[in-house]
């Protein structure tokens, strides 16, 4: 049996100020899978991750045309709704940015941060879920007698690591990356990686990355985006042509 | 060729050293003559006279020797002018960074730049006009007062506030701006938690020159309601005097030695609390870019 | 919840529409209280006509001119030192030096109009006196230097920041090729930044125009019409500040708005000229 759609985008078209950035993009992305999305700088590859959380809106002159559905609880809905809240959707669809970003605060608000601001408030149940969070990135073990310290004095796999914590304790169901290993050492990296590779179980990720990263290998789906248009690549093995072999 | 080219370099070199040791040279001669004049008169005395400055402080006994009233008044009208523009500034520069676009930011950009121009004698007069039209419509009781100096001095520092709030919510980095929406922040939840604490340094900065602003400027108070000789201000509506306007009336109206020696005092008084108040913003500002740069 | 997020975010609206209102609430302000002398359909003839009351003329052309002249002739004395300051910082101090001057500067920013007049009316007046050779030595030339150490500090900061707004690109370029410091300056820097130029000397020319202490306490206040520099003259701010202490209700006291209305016209239309387009800050790089 076919795995369930998680998310489809139809014929979506993506301005920035006079130029297109996205050309009619198809995709049907599987739940539970990873993808991989590759392609030069400014082809648009990251674009796509800012129009699947509609963080687009935060950016003066974006015009998104189109459709992108994503199953949300249960329910496959279309993201541009104006019935639906834009907070949901970002609630439902985290993002990790390629600079790690942690804000100027401790460790412990940096991860608490995002439920305080969807209205937690309960010390207990904050503690609890920053505990989950820095568990499932394997940062407990390093980080959970220092949780007072600035966010931002963590070296920078750490500081990744604490981003990605920060966008799963809201619990998503598809997590977006953007190139989140290309800013650390391949050793960190391939940790990252690995880390992926077990939330895999519980939600959808979409990486874009380099061709010569490690996630190709771990990715069930792979595209190429040249110029705003997206190419389905055949999964597991990477292209000779365009990246050295492993 | 190569000699007119030499003295091109010597003349153009010459003018931009002697240009800066000319402005060197200004401010040094003036604030080591406002030093050698009116510092000897620097002391408690040259605040409260004959005065015990315990019951100055109190209130208990009026100080008309001393510089303390006017001080008092200028403390005052600062106090005033920025409970009342620090709110209206903040908003509308987060207004101006957040939410205004397009046409509706130009028109609002030109309105605050036009306000920033407007002299300070004309802000006066607006004061002025105002207290006007208040007395034909309430009678005798509304006269240039207190409360009508600080109205117009947070008028004069409005466009500080708001460009300063404006610049620096602009100016955070994308990526800081971007993080907090990604995790669901709203708009209003991404400004007062991340964004504003984020300038804050910049913004307090502002403030402080906006402070400066109110405790120099003469021409506002001249026509709102400062007087040479009226004590602490009992209320809102009272006359007051300040420091700057002690220093103009006293270079036009001064009867003695004694009274000239006060003014100079008066002028090195108000001199270091300007520098103070810009030496702390500009140190702000420098933690501010050094926050920055450890980030 | 939702509703009052939309109200706070109301309330950062009506706070600038406010601020806005209130800038152009001035205007109307100035506009009604002047109104009776330019009811009377001469607004020509006060702005040409002398100031005579005794005579019944409340022409404001002698301040006008003093305003005028006086602004001119401290930014004539101002631009040039603004220029080689502003250049010293950008290409030819070395590091340290440079950050000492951009304090001085600052802090030159900060030093109150009326501290500045009050020390100049005991170093400056009793020299131009000598050197002028009649009357009380206030006279336009003694408002005029201080009124330009006024301006400069202005001036010399947005110079600055015009110059570094000039394309770093270019200056590597004039490196790679051999120019000198001075090269820098003729060739990349001085024409780079032309429109910030222009616009720093307008803002310093308002500035110029609105200071009322400086005039009111060294040009002397004469209302003749000046005939030289070195005549006491008074500006139109300065004629403000001392005819608003008159009967609210005389003709005397109706000018003076007229007065603020000029002010406020010409700083207004000096903002609107550094507008133009191209001449915006931001077009640079």
């Amino acid at each position: 049996m076919a795995p369930a759609v998680k998310i489809r985008v139809c014929d979506l078209n993506f301005h920035y100020r006079n130029r297109q950035v996205l050309h009619d993009v198809n995709l049907t992305i599987p739940s539970g899978s990873i993808t991989a999305i590759t392609g030069p700088s400014g082809s648009g590859k990251s674009t796509l991750l800012l129009a699947l959380n509609r963080l687009w809106e935060e950016i003066d002159g974006c015009r998104v045309r189109g459709r992108v559905e994503i199953e949300l609880d249960g329910r496959l809905q279309e993201i541009h709704s104006p019935a639906l809240p834009a907070r949901y959707v970002r609630r439902k669809v985290g993002l990790v940015f390629q600079q790690p970003n942690p804000l100027p605060m401790s460790i412990f608000r940096n991860i608490a941060f995002p439920l305080q601001l969807a209205g937690v408030r309960d010390r207990k149940l904050l503690a609890q879920q920053v505990e989950t969070a820095l568990r499932k990135v394997r940062l407990w073990q390093e980080l959970h007698n220092r949780l007072e310290d600035d966010g931002r004095s963590l070296s920078g796999g750490q500081q990744q690591r604490l981003c990605i914590a920060r966008a799963l304790v809201l619990q998503p169901e598809v997590l977006l990356l953007d190139e989140p290993t290309s800013s650390l050492d391949p050793e960190t990296g391939q940790a990252i990686e690995e880390l992926l590779l077990n939330l895999k179980n519980e939600m959808t990720l979409i990486v874009v990355s380099h061709y010569q990263d490690q996630v190709q290998r771990i990715a069930d789906l792979r595209f190429t985006v040249r110029e705003g248009r997206f190419t389905r690549l055949p999964a597991g093995r990477p292209r000779s042509r365009t990246g050295p072999a492993l | 060729m190569t000699g007119q080219r030499k003295i091109t370099e010597i003349t153009v070199t010459w003018f931009c050293w002697l240009s800066g040791l000319l402005l060197l040279a200004a401010l040094v001669i003036l604030v080591g003559y406002l030093i050698r004049r009116g510092g000897p008169v620097l002391g408690l005395s040259l605040l409260f006279g004959d005065t015990p400055p315990l019951d100055a402080l109190l209130l208990r006994k009026h100080v008309f020797d001393g510089l303390y009233p006017a001080l008092a008044g200028t403390l005052l009208l600062i106090i005033g002018a920025m409970v009342l523009a620090i709110p209206l500034g903040i908003a509308s520069g987060i207004y101006m960074a957040e939410y205004a676009g397009g046409r509706t930011k130009a028109v609002f950009s030109l309105l605050f730049d036009i306000l920033a121009g407007i002299p300070s004698i004309v802000v006066g007069l607006a004061g002025l006009s105002i207290t006007i039209f208040l007395h034909r419509i309430f009678g005798e009781r509304i006269m240039p007062c207190l409360l009508i100096s600080c109205l117009a001095l947070a008028y004069l520092v409005l466009p500080y506030l708001i460009r300063t709030t404006q610049v620096a919510l602009e100016s955070i980095d994308p990526v800081v701006r971007r993080t907090a929406p990604a995790l669901g922040a709203s708009r209003l939840q991404n400004i007062g938690r991340v964004l504003l604490p984020h300038s804050l340094p910049a913004i307090i900065g502002g403030i402080i020159l906006a402070t400066g602003r109110c405790a120099e400027d003469t021409a506002v108070i001249m026509l709102t309601g400062a007087v040479a000789s009226a004590g602490i201000p009992r209320s809102l509506l009272d006359q007051y005097e300040a420091l700057p306007f002690y220093i103009y009336y006293i270079s036009a109206q001064y009867t003695s030695p004694d009274e000239l020696a006060t003014g100079f005092g008066a002028a090195l008084l108000l001199l270091l609390l300007c520098s103070a108040l810009l030496v702390l913003a500009l140190v702000l500002q420098r933690r501010l870019t050094i926050f920055l740069l450890y980030r | 919840m939702g509703d009052r997020m939309v109200f706070r975010e109301h309330l950062f609206r009506s706070a600038a529409v406010i601020c806005g209102l209130l800038t152009l609430a001035i205007f109307c302000f100035l506009c009604v209280l002047g109104l009776p002398l330019l009811q009377d359909g001469h607004l020509l003839s006060l702005l040409s006509s002398p100031w005579a009351p005794a005579r019944g003329l409340y022409g404001i052309f002698p301040m006008l001119l003093a305003s005028i002249l006086l602004a001119l002739l401290s930014l004539a004395l101002g631009f040039p030192v603004s220029l080689g300051c502003s250049l010293l910082i950008t290409a030819l101090a070395p590091r340290r030096l440079r950050m000492l001057l951009i304090g001085m500067i600052r802090l030159m920013a900060g030093i109150p109009t009326v501290v500045y007049s009050f020390a100049a009316l005991f170093l400056l007046v009793p020299l131009m006196r000598t050197l002028i050779g009649r009357g009380s030595g206030l006279s336009l030339l003694t408002a005029a230097p201080v009124l330009a150490l006024l301006i400069v500090p202005t001036m010399v900061i947005f110079f600055v920041a015009g110059f570094e707004k000039v394309n770093r690109a270019h200056l590597l370029a004039l490196d790679a090729l051999g120019g000198s410091r001075v090269q820098k300056i003729i060739h990349i820097l001085l024409p780079g930044a032309r429109p910030a130029l222009i616009n720093g000397t307008l803002l310093g020319f308002g500035r110029a125009m609105g200071d009322t202490m400086v005039s009111l306490m060294l040009a002397g206040n004469s209302t003749a019409v000046p005939s030289s520099l070195a005549d006491s003259a008074r500006t139109l701010p300065a004629h403000i500040a001392l005819v608003m202490a008159s009967d609210f209700d005389s003709m005397e006291f109706t000018s003076i708005f007229a007065c603020g209305l000029l002010l406020y016209l010409v700083t207004g239309l000096l903002m609107l000229l550094m507008r133009l387009p191209g001449r915006s800050p931001d077009n640079e790089s």
